[in-house]
């Protein structure tokens, strides 16, 4: 049985026009930022969540830890609904599950130092027994995530680090409670290109080496190639294609994740781009429907599409796509 | 060849009372009409104060900018008054940047901002001309022409950056700058507008500066790439030889630092260290600290930008000799 469940996920949010008559009005409309998401990851499985802004993926994330609670659907971690186990233990919940987010400038307080800030979560979660061995821990795992010299920072303000190193030290913060499940939302889309790496290969040395499972947002599609063992393509709030990494970026099946993956610039100046327009913006997620949510952008689109949304299927083992009209 | 812009030893220092931060230094490269420039590095490289002092909009009291920057043969734009670069702006050279959603007046209609900045050089100029002029100009961005009539918060990140873009070519300037003008955008709308410059500039023959920090957007719509490190263009030439066999040390680590969309996955590698202080003066290679491949003669002396005839070169010992 796969460690993470996810299950039929769904976060709706009451949409108020800021009219008058909404409030007597029986039909709420609601803006579906997440509608019905079913995916599974085993231990040590990274999963890289890609699609466009406003598609859901934070949403997502911030159900998985329990910071959104979903308005249907579950999550569940090694066969346990999350809510029960927030529930029962909140402190074992928190151990179990963590987020690292995207803007680095912004997780941490500015007014405490950097050995301040890392104590809190050992002392809340009662790790160590003396302020000397938790300044010990804290020591050995900014050393590790290769945080030279460790005394020196620890005596740091957030303002005096650069957003790299304030990034590893949020994944470091994350890691304290030895989690088995990381959400990291954008970990590096505030970075670097030259210090990205060093976050990468960091959480791909977490699920390989510590076990863990992490879900990767983001809206890089190479990025997510290089780090993934499997990608969820999401656009409006649904999944529309799930599989292995490289074969959903080299192969991909539903016209939404083709027309994505087409307008990726490369970095080889010779490689002709064929890219697949896709007409107009994003429609709202308020009430969208009731046909698959991609149709009036995209360039299969027949009658059908647009009276029912269309159904999963598996188009090689592994390989789910959201499309009535995927040529095998 | 009709050079557009040539920067010729271009410098400028921040100032304040305690520190002289020397942002850019030492910055030569000249464009051609109808090139795309590139202009690539980290943040805090100094590519967009490059640009910014390019325009004349740094602050005369806290900035000092020595050097050339002949425009279209006769202009010096380092040098030239107020006055003359107002006659210039628009006109001869427009800028789009980052956050089309900040640059756009939230309570005026597009309408309004256009005739304004329409009878800048065109005081007498009716509704309807401007009209008509912005129209043409929203077609060519794929924009409906309902958009002359909506406020910018009637409109999405990736049609507003497409409204400052029309907006820029109002007067067809010769010199486009695009200050990171794409990055906040999602990946297929910049697909789309990348696809949509190249083709507008065939159109139109100008030339454009290209700031960024991502290396496939220069690769998808640029002809030439100036790569900065800490001030200092280290490497300049043909976007097809650079990306291909880039020479200096730092191009070919920022390089390794992308992962490819195709093909192998190869390991992704950063650069160990950090930008030097700039504040200080360097006698030796920039990059020197952060090199796999530094000597003694690097951590001594600085290099100089050897340039071959087409102008492409580096600032290098190692790549000295012309040969890899």
């Amino acid at each position: 049985m796969a460690y993470i469940e996810i299950k039929d996920a769904t976060k709706w949010y009451p949409h108020k026009s800021g009219k008058l008559r909404d409030i007597f009005r029986k039909d709420k409309s609601f803006v579906k930022a997440v509608d019905g998401v079913n995916l599974s990851m085993d231990r040590g499985e990274i999963l890289g969540v890609i699609g466009e802004s406003g598609c859901g993926k934070s949403t997502l994330g911030r159900m998985l830890t329990r910071l959104e609670d979903p308005t249907k659907g579950d999550v569940l971690v090694d066969g346990v609904s999350t809510a029960e186990l927030i529930k029962k233990d909140p402190l074992k919940f928190r151990r179990t599950v963590q987020i690292v987010f995207q803007n680095p400038f912004d997780t941490f307080t500015p007014r405490d130092t950097i050995q301040k800030i890392l104590l809190r979560p050992l002392k809340h979660h009662k790790i160590g027994s003396s302020k000397e061995e938790r300044l010990e821990i804290i020591k050995k795992a900014l050393e590790a995530g290769g945080l030279v010299p460790a005394e020196d920072i620890m005596q740091r303000y957030p303002h005096e680090l650069s957003g790299g190193q304030l990034q590893r030290i949020s994944i470091i913060r994350a890691m304290f409670l030895n989690p088995s499940f990381i959400i990291a939302d954008e970990p590096v889309s505030m970075l670097d290109v030259s210090v990205r790496a060093d976050i990468i290969n960091m959480l791909i040395d977490l699920a390989r080496n510590h076990d863990a499972s992490v879900v990767f947002i983001s809206h890089d599609i190479a990025l997510t190639r290089y780090i993934s063992d499997h990608v969820a393509v999401m656009y409006l709030g649904k999944v529309v294609e799930y599989g292995t990494a490289d074969e959903v970026i080299n192969n991909p099946k539903h016209p939404y994740t083709k027309a994505l993956i087409s307008n990726c610039a490369s970095i080889d100046p010779f490689e002709e781009l064929a890219t697949i327009a896709i007409e107009g913006e994003p429609p709202t997620p308020i009430n969208p429907g009731p046909g698959c949510y991609f149709a009036p952008r995209c360039s299969m689109a027949c009658e059908e599409c647009l009276k029912k949304y269309p159904e999963r299927y598996e188009v090689s083992p592994g390989h789910y796509a959201c499309c009535d009209r995927i040529e095998s | 060849m009709n050079t557009v812009l040539s920067v010729q030893n271009m410098n400028v220092t921040y100032v304040n009372k305690s520190k002289r931060v020397m942002a850019v230094r030492n910055a030569s490269f000249s464009i051609s009409k109808g090139d795309s420039l590139g202009l690539v590095g980290e943040s805090g490289s100094g590519k967009s104060t490059l640009a910014i002092a390019l325009l004349g909009l740094l602050p005369k009291e806290t900035t000092e900018i020595t050097g050339k920057a002949i425009f279209l043969e006769d202009t010096d734009l380092l040098s030239i008054s107020e006055k003359e670069m107002n006659e210039l702006r628009w006109k001869k050279l427009a800028v789009v940047f980052q956050k089309a959603m900040n640059s756009l007046s939230p309570v005026h209609r597009i309408s309004t901002v256009f005739e304004d900045i329409y009878r800048v050089h065109e005081p007498h100029a009716t509704k309807e001309e401007i009209h008509a002029a912005t129209v043409r100009l929203l077609k060519l961005v794929n924009l409906p022409e309902r958009v002359y009539h909506l406020y910018p918060h009637e409109m999405s990140g990736g049609m507003l950056q497409r409204v400052a873009i029309a907006m820029s070519l109002l007067h067809s300037p010769q010199l486009l700058i695009f200050d990171e003008a794409t990055t906040a955008l999602d990946v297929v709308t910049q697909g789309q507008i990348l696809k949509e410059i190249v083709q507008m500039e065939k159109e139109l023959e100008t030339t454009r500066i290209m700031i960024t920090h991502d290396m496939s957007v220069v690769s998808s719509s640029c002809n030439k790439v100036a790569v900065m490190y800490a001030g200092e263009i280290v490497e300049f030439g043909y976007v097809k030889n650079v990306m291909v066999h880039p020479q200096h040390p730092y191009t070919k680590a920022l390089l390794k630092s992308f992962p490819a969309l195709k093909g192998e996955k190869r390991k992704m590698e950063s650069i160990p260290g950090f930008l030097p202080d700039l504040s200080k003066e360097i006698p030796a290679c920039v990059f020197a600290p952060r090199c796999a491949y530094a000597t003694e003669r690097c951590r001594a002396e600085k290099p100089l930008f050897h340039s071959r005839e087409d102008g492409s070169g580096t600032a290098c010992f190692l790549t000295e000799g012309g040969a890899d």
